[in-house]
């Protein structure tokens, strides 16, 4: 570097305090020296390139908020046993407690609302409800139930329609049969009936015939003596 | 509302116990913290030891902030102070020279805590990374400069109070820094 003044020149460029006058100079300098203006283009190129950080993200973290939120709650205990919010859970336990121990009740009505201690109050409106209630529901049950037979009754009418088109059918059918099992029956006694009188008439002829013949014997053996 | 005011009445409401205020405070400027913190520290654990430092200490010691100078140069000053701390920190734990560091050239000392840090890996770009990897090579003094007057666009006078240096050390570091690091490009350039 022969430039005597480059380095002063330099350092004084990137201050901010740079008079107007100064800056002529300094780019009246530059605009003859090379050296101070080659140098002073690298040192801005240098920063440009610094410049071109991306800004990264900051990881998650607390923002020390614990500590914030730690030590103002301390201070503000200081002020006294009932300035904060800590017994708030102990109050609303205790009205809890009181309300299950008192068994209270608020019912809302047209009217407002009110509220019962004891639940007897509420008890009977509980029982005028559930009266209610089954009514509706015995009712309901009584309706279905006629709905119920009423469709059983069509279905019975129809099934026994068509179990009685069924046993017609097979009625006369069975008539049918029986008529012809009977006349063949009838037949067949006939004939045995028929071959009956045959063998006892039959049966009647030796009969008379062995008379005859042992009324011949007996008067042969009269006519002997 | 300025910028100033904004921050004004968030102070004020921290103060006077809002932690939501607070949240306020820390979200307008933790991102330029833990940007600082990668930039210094090299790594983002190290940055979010920093950037959790840095907002104890605003916490600790805001009810003296007067309001005589920004909130941002006053928060600027206390992450420079705790950079250094933690810089000094590391080393001592790493058992390397404190004043070496701070006067003569950091190269080989943070490379190689740079190279134990896994984190690094976490970079979000590879321009960042190289970055950093330059910014690594300077002393922590010329970095820290080069932080204020880049990155966080102070002047040298504001500069020079926050370090507790002259104007024209702080002209000094930030231009002997600026030619360290275009040496660096170059040599990159020349060996990629």
């Amino acid at each position: 570097m022969s430039c005597p003044k480059t380095t002063h020149l330099l350092q004084e460029y990137f201050s901010d305090s740079l008079s107007m006058h100064a800056r002529k100079e300094f780019e009246k300098h530059l605009f003859q020296c090379e050296e101070c203006r080659v140098e002073l283009d690298n040192l801005k190129l240098t920063r440009r390139e610094l410049l071109a950080w991306q800004d990264q993200r900051v990881p998650h973290w607390d923002r020390g908020l614990e500590i914030f939120k730690r030590e103002h709650d301390v201070a503000s205990k200081s002020t006294g046993l009932f300035s904060g919010w800590q017994w708030a859970p102990t109050v609303a336990s205790f009205a809890m407690l009181c309300l299950l121990l008192l068994d209270t009740s608020v019912s809302v009505n047209d009217s407002g609302f009110e509220i019962y201690f004891g639940g007897s109050s509420e008890r009977a409106g509980i029982d005028q409800s559930l009266a209610v209630f089954e009514a509706q529901q015995t009712e309901e049950i009584e309706s279905l139930i006629r709905r119920f037979e009423s469709r059983q009754a069509s279905n019975n009418m129809q099934l026994l329609q068509a179990i009685m088109e069924r046993t017609q059918q097979s009625t006369a059918e069975s008539l049918d049969g029986i008529y012809v099992y009977f006349e063949e029956q009838r037949l067949q006694d006939l004939q045995d009936m028929h071959l009956g009188y045959q063998q006892l008439a039959d049966s009647d002829y030796a009969t008379l015939r062995s008379l005859q013949e042992l009324a011949q014997y007996v008067s042969f053996r009269d006519v002997e003596r | 509302m300025s910028v100033i005011d904004e921050d004004e009445a968030l102070i004020a409401a921290v103060l006077a116990g809002s932690p939501q205020a607070w949240e306020k405070l820390v979200k307008r400027y933790e991102s330029r913290v833990f940007n600082q913190g990668v930039r210094l520290m090299g790594s983002r654990s190290d940055a979010m030891d920093l950037l959790q430092e840095v907002f104890l200490g605003v916490y600790r010691n805001l009810h003296r902030f007067r309001g005589d100078a920004k909130f941002s140069s006053w928060l600027f000053r206390i992450a420079h102070n705790k950079a250094i701390d933690l810089n000094r920190r590391k080393r001592l734990l790493a058992g390397i020279s404190v004043n070496a560091e701070w006067e003569a050239d950091p190269l080989a000392s943070f490379s190689a805590d740079r190279q134990q840090e896994p984190d690094m890996s976490l970079m979000n770009s590879e321009l960042n990374q190289r970055i950093v990897e330059k910014l690594s090579q300077l002393p922590l003094a010329q970095r820290l400069v080069v932080e204020l007057k880049v990155f966080q666009s102070m002047t040298f006078e504001e500069i020079a109070d926050v370090q507790d240096i002259s104007e024209n050390t702080a002209k000094t570091r930030f231009y002997a820094a600026l030619k360290k690091l275009k040496q660096t490009m170059e040599e990159e350039h020349v060996l990629p």
